[in-house]
């Protein structure tokens, strides 16, 4: 249960401790791959919670959000079109819709569960 | 907690929070060490780069002056050697030139020499003719040429400073020089080196012997500081 989180702490500490250096013109990519990553993991939440959670399409969402994002980030430079704003916008509503399904569901259960507590 | 529970491999989901966590930290600390760089305007960036444009201008134009400079030291190096040879000619030429000078008795002359004192000899009833015992023109001469032989650097008689053009003429009871009568005793001056010069006229047999036995007085001294004026209208 507790791996998962293992692995998000020593992500976190691996970013930091190591000290990577990324070169300045490829930051873009790296927030528009961070903004994919969240709202697909916000995703996995609202899914889990809907009960149609799936492994495999939360984890191959994962990275081919991530991929897709930083691609056609990397496009619209080359168009020289600003793609990656479409992709934060899209990303972006997605996941304050994600965020407000969860917290929906999250006070329906809340309620319920006190409901059933006062009845008993 | 139960009814959270996570069907599936869990190493897959540590995979994506491992990933997740470190695109997080890279681009939070991305972020961080953009902003601790200094902000700049596309004013500042501009001027950045005019001025830098500038210095490499400026460095271009120093390196051309210093490789002029170069030159020129070497232009001047070599006018100095040049100088220096001229000089050390002039140098000789001066030398010769004061040498001459002194010579032609154009310069103020002072050093050490010698004074020869030539005085009529005693009267002797005896002697019938005057002219024994008196100073002639030619000792005189004698005593001149011998101390010009023995290097002396000036002479002068009774003060009066000789050239090559000098002349000394026995005009009765007084001798002439340079149109100057002088009456006996004569007294001659010359500048050069005084041992040199006084050995020179004590030679045996030489001019003092020749004077003394001609009955003239002969008194030689060394003196220290003698100074002969240049000759005006020489």
């Amino acid at each position: 249960m507790w791996l998962p989180f293992i692995g998000l702490i020593t992500g976190i500490a691996l970013g930091l401790l190591t000290g990577i250096r990324i070169p300045e013109e490829y930051s873009n990519y790296l927030s528009i791959a961070v903004l994919a990553a969240f709202d697909t993991l916000f995703g996995g939440i609202r899914a889990y919670l809907q009960n149609i959670y799936d492994e495999k399409v939360f984890v191959s969402g994962f990275f081919f959000n991530i991929i897709l994002a930083a691609s056609l980030a990397f496009l619209g430079v080359h168009l020289g079109v600003d793609l990656y704003l479409a992709a934060v916008f899209a990303f972006g509503v997605r996941l304050f819709q994600n965020i407000a399904v969860i917290r929906r569901i999250l006070l329906t259960k809340w309620t319920a569960r006190k409901e059933r507590i006062e009845k008993s | 907690m139960n009814r959270i529970k996570v069907k599936g491999h869990h190493y897959l989901l540590s995979l994506v929070g491992l990933f997740l966590g470190f695109i997080i930290a890279l681009s939070y600390h991305l972020t961080q060490i953009e902003n601790e760089k200094p902000k700049m305007t596309d004013k500042q960036y501009e001027q950045t780069l005019a001025l830098r444009n500038q210095l490499i201008d400026q460095e271009k134009a120093n390196r051309m002056l210093q490789m002029e400079l170069k030159q020129k030291q070497d232009k001047v190096q070599k006018n100095e050697k040049e100088l220096a040879k001229e000089a050390r000619i002039f140098s000789s030429l001066v030398e010769d030139t004061e040498k001459y000078r002194l010579f032609l008795g154009k310069v103020k002359v002072k050093g050490k020499g010698v004074k020869v004192t030539l005085s009529d000899g005693a009267y002797d009833p005896k002697e019938d003719n005057v002219n024994h015992y008196l100073v002639h023109e030619h000792h005189v001469f004698k005593v001149v040429n011998e101390l010009y032989i023995s290097g002396a650097a000036a002479v002068a008689v009774n003060g009066t400073r000789l050239t090559s053009h000098s002349y000394i003429v026995c005009n009765g009871p007084v001798i002439t020089v340079d149109g100057v009568p002088y009456p006996a005793p004569f007294v001659i001056t010359a500048i050069g080196d005084p041992e040199v010069l006084a050995s020179s006229l004590n030679l045996t047999g030489g001019v003092k012997d020749q004077l003394v036995n001609d009955d003239i007085i002969f008194k030689l001294e060394k003196a220290d500081n003698i100074i002969f004026d240049p000759i005006l209208g020489g």
